[in-house]
């Protein structure tokens, strides 16, 4: 049969691959979604690996001591050039150093090669030669034995020490012991001390502060603001959106009023989370916060005390903005309520009030649940409007303290979206910040998923047991 | 719905308890309901005293940020659409039903990864990386559909053995390793290729020839990005609104000879247009006001470029840089919340022709016997 250019060919030809190109659109997604997820899960979690340490001796007779990170091709000419990141920020001026690979000689990979964690000045990479402790000095097997033992006291009990340091170019420092945090020597440890040492490193970053403008630490404030705000925004936003959605569904006329008002919160959820930003800032920070000073604060004016961005307006800005999510998600379990069920409760002599609270909130709960369960999961990502109503860069002062009132609505608080935001755009070294950004993102991700999660599953439990019903 | 009036009780406390509680939820909902109005009324309210500042203040200053926002969620719908409505397609008409019941929550989910998240990988990760291989960037990009049509040309090639065992109706899953390889492919052909026809540098080439700068955070990767960012919500919707054509419908198209493809095309996505249309509507309101992603991704220059690879800067994202800056009360203030007014007002109205469209194809399907 000879080939001829034919429409009707072409589109036969077309009704056989537009299925394919739909199928590749599938299966596009979801490969952009499992590289974005394995790529946060591996480098976030590579980060605290105690990754090995090469000694690198250049042509010209240098060494360069460091963790390798990447390699790319050089810009102008052929060969490839490879990222050290060398640490010493104090003794170098830098801590990254790009080495091309054509200079390197020989590298090698020393067991007695150290990494310290440190403050002030971030990591020191390089070799322990001695320390000295009260009149004594020890060395080589001694001092090892020495700064590991030293490391495993609480604070307070640490013996006044000196460590005496070798940096890559021969450099000798002395480090007060009092400064280290990490003391570790990676090419030395076997398989199962470094999985210790990985797991030790993870609970620190969950459960320390940041230390190091943002390049070292943790996340645990902004973990403990991120869920004291989400936590303050759903005791908020809970009885409020049930309210409206009870009288939407139960107790308001049902006419073209409430088809409108119920497509108007509808659309809310819709509305760019910024834009209630623009409404907490203006009403409750400005407005409302503004007046409460000028009443009851007046001695501290001109310096805000709830005129300002805090805990209290940022949870109330995003209560607003979950509220139609609560709203619309406990109609829906309103509405799947079988008309039955309410003029049964009626017909047995019960009030409204009783039918309400006895048959059909009952029945509601898990529609409420999942409303909530998605209001925190939204709130909990969400970054935009927090901007604008009250959150930090670094709180000096965590939002719960021992001092009366304890719980204090007014302050400034961290918040893991924001931290992310700020270490990986305003940080002063975002290279060095970047493998903690991917693990703050990475749990920023999964505290939302999970929330998800859970609210997919209790929605179908919950069906299940109630007999697909609500 | 409203229980019957009841007759007359003997135990008025129970009935007092019943009025109070009434009383408050009404009260409680329709404050509720009054906070929320609230926020246009707010806005509007604050935007009025622009008019005082009479010639200080020209729409001027707003015009590159609204061309930077449009440009973004042009960008961005350009990437998203064919990708959402191709597997909303594939996803309600040809892949097995146990196979969808578990893909449709994946990609559900994938909404909600948090801006902050995307935007940080676009910005820092995708920004640079593409600024260096610019051609593997559009090389891939063409690349895809192609490797794709090929994978169905191969499958119609392929023994009937073969053809069982990777059924079209799990395609979805099954071209993901094929994709990857083909995406790999690209990435090693392209420097040779760029090598061939740009002279080894496609940037300097579109700088030389076409005076196009670059800048690393840019249109494109806004568009990348974002997309990623609204194709979960316009799946959603649109698969909803193509799996709910009533089955007789597709059947009667099928028992007249139609293929699967030309029922889909000729009779479910007209029979589904308007719902697949609010789908599009309501991913562009959210590409409209999304900040995070524009924030980190965009470089947040005000051009008035049409270029994809200079930086822009949308009404969001200025809302967030300049506000908590600005002194309340004064021109910038007064000027951002009217631009906060305008993103409000544009979601709104797009967000209600999107819900009245649906509503209308709700009881279409009624009428056709559908399910719903």
């Amino acid at each position: 049969m000879r080939w001829s250019f034919r429409p009707s060919r072409i589109s036969a030809m077309g009704s056989l691959l537009w299925p394919w190109l739909c199928a590749a659109s599938v299966a596009l997604s979801l490969l952009m979604l499992a590289t974005l997820l394995t790529l946060l899960a591996t480098r976030g979690l590579g980060h605290f690996w105690p990754a090995a340490l090469e000694e690198a001796t250049l042509h010209s007779g240098e060494t360069v001591i460091g963790q390798p990170v990447r390699e790319t091709p050089l810009p102008n000419t052929a060969g490839i050039e490879r990222l050290y990141f060398t640490g010493n920020r104090d003794i170098d001026g830098a801590s990254w150093r790009w080495v091309a690979l054509d200079d390197i000689d020989t590298v090698a990979v020393p067991d007695d090669l150290i990494r310290l964690e440190r403050s002030p000045w971030g990591d020191f990479i390089g070799r322990l030669e001695a320390v000295e402790s009260e009149g004594q000095h020890f060395e080589d097997d001694a001092a090892w034995a020495f700064v590991a033992r030293a490391l495993t006291l609480p604070d307070s009990q640490r013996p006044n020490a000196q460590l005496q340091l070798t940096a890559a170019n021969g450099h000798t420092i002395t480090q007060p012991l009092s400064g280290v945090t990490l003391f570790q020597a990676p090419n030395a440890m076997s398989w199962g001390q470094k999985v210790v040492v990985w797991s030790e490193r993870i609970w620190q970053f969950l459960s320390e502060g940041p230390r190091a403008a943002n390049t070292g630490g943790g996340v645990w404030p902004a973990i403990f603001g991120t869920v004291l705000m989400v936590i303050l925004m759903s005791v908020i936003v809970t009885p409020f959106g049930v309210l409206a959605a009870i009288y939407l569904n139960e107790i308001a006329h049902q006419n073209r009023l409430t088809r409108l008002v119920r497509i108007g919160v509808r659309n809310l959820a819709g509305v760019p989370s910024i834009v209630y930003g623009v409404f907490g800032l203006g009403v409750f920070v400005y407005g409302i916060g503004g007046s409460i000073d000028s009443w009851f604060f007046e001695d501290a004016l001109p310096s805000p005390t709830f005129g300002t961005g805090g805990l209290l307006w940022a949870s109330l800005t995003l209560a607003l903005l979950t509220l139609p999510v609560v709203i619309v998600a406990t109609e829906e379990g309103l509405a799947r309520i079988p008309d039955a069920q309410r003029e049964g409760a009626v017909a047995l002599g019960a009030t409204r009030l009783e039918m309400l609270t006895r048959v059909v909130l009952p029945m509601a709960t898990p529609a409420m649940l999942t409303g909530v369960i998605l209001a925190v999961a939204r709130a909990a990502g969400e970054v935009a409007p927090l901007m604008l109503v009250g959150v930090a860069k670094l709180a000096p002062q965590m939002p719960v303290d021992g001092e009366f009132p304890y719980l204090h609505l007014e302050r400034k608080f961290m918040h893991l979206g924001y931290h992310l935001f700020d270490t990986a755009f305003h940080g002063e070294d975002v290279q060095a910040a970047i493998p903690l950004v991917f693990a703050t993102a990475l749990l920023l991700v999964l505290i939302v998923l999970v929330l998800n999660l859970t609210a997919i599953f209790l929605r179908h439990y919950l069906r299940r047991q109630r007999g697909n019903e609500c | 719905m409203t229980p019957p009036r009841l007759p007359f009780l003997r135990q008025p406390l129970r009935l007092i308890h019943d009025r109070i509680a009434t009383g408050l939820i009404t009260a409680g909902g329709i404050g509720v309901l009054l906070a929320i109005l609230a926020i246009g009324v707010f806005l509007i309210w604050e935007t009025l005293p622009l008019l005082a500042f009479g010639d200080a203040f020209s729409l001027s200053t707003l015009s590159p940020l609204a061309w930077g926002t449009l440009k973004a969620a042009l960008a961005a719908m350009l990437f998203a659409t064919p990708i959402a409505l191709g597997a909303a397609m594939y996803s309600a008409l040809f892949m097995s039903t146990r196979l969808r019941s578990r893909v449709k929550p994946i990609l559900e989910l994938m909404e909600a990864i948090p801006g902050v998240v995307v935007g940080f990988i676009a910005g820092l990760l995708l920004a640079p990386w593409v600024e260096r291989h610019l051609a593997s960037t559009l090389l891939v990009i063409v690349w895809l559909p192609l490797s794709a049509a090929l994978a169905g040309g191969l499958w119609y090639l392929a023994n009937a053995r073969l053809r069982q065992w990777l059924p079209l109706s799990w395609a979805g899953v099954w071209l993901m390793p094929w994709l990857a390889i083909m995406v790999t492919l690209a990435l090693w052909l392209s420097p040779l290729m760029e090598q061939a026809w740009f002279g080894g540098d496609l940037r300097r080439l579109l700088d030389q020839q076409y005076g196009l700068d670059y800048a690393t955070r840019n249109a494109l990767i806004v568009g990348i990005a974002m997309g990623f960012a609204v194709i979960p919500s316009i799946y959603s919707l649109a698969e909803d609104a193509l799996a709910d054509v009533p089955a007789s419908l597709m059947e009667g198209a099928q028992a007249l000879g139609a293929s699967r493809w030309q029922a889909l095309w000729k009779v479910a996505l007209p029979t589904a247009g308007p719902g697949v249309f609010s789908a599009v509507m309501i991913g562009a309101g959210r590409a409209v006001g999304e900040t995070m992603i524009v924030l980190m991704a965009s470089g947040n220059t005000a051009l008035f470029s049409a270029s994809p690879f200079e930086g822009l800067r949308s009404l969001s994202a200025s809302i967030a840089i300049e506000l908590p800056e600005a002194s309340p009360g004064g021109l910038t203030y007064h000027l951002l919340i009217f631009a906060a007014l305008s993103l409000f007002i544009f979601t709104f109205l797009v967000n209600t022709l999107a819900e009245v469209v649906r509503q209308r194809l709700r009881r279409r399907y009624q009428r056709l016997g559908g399910k719903l």
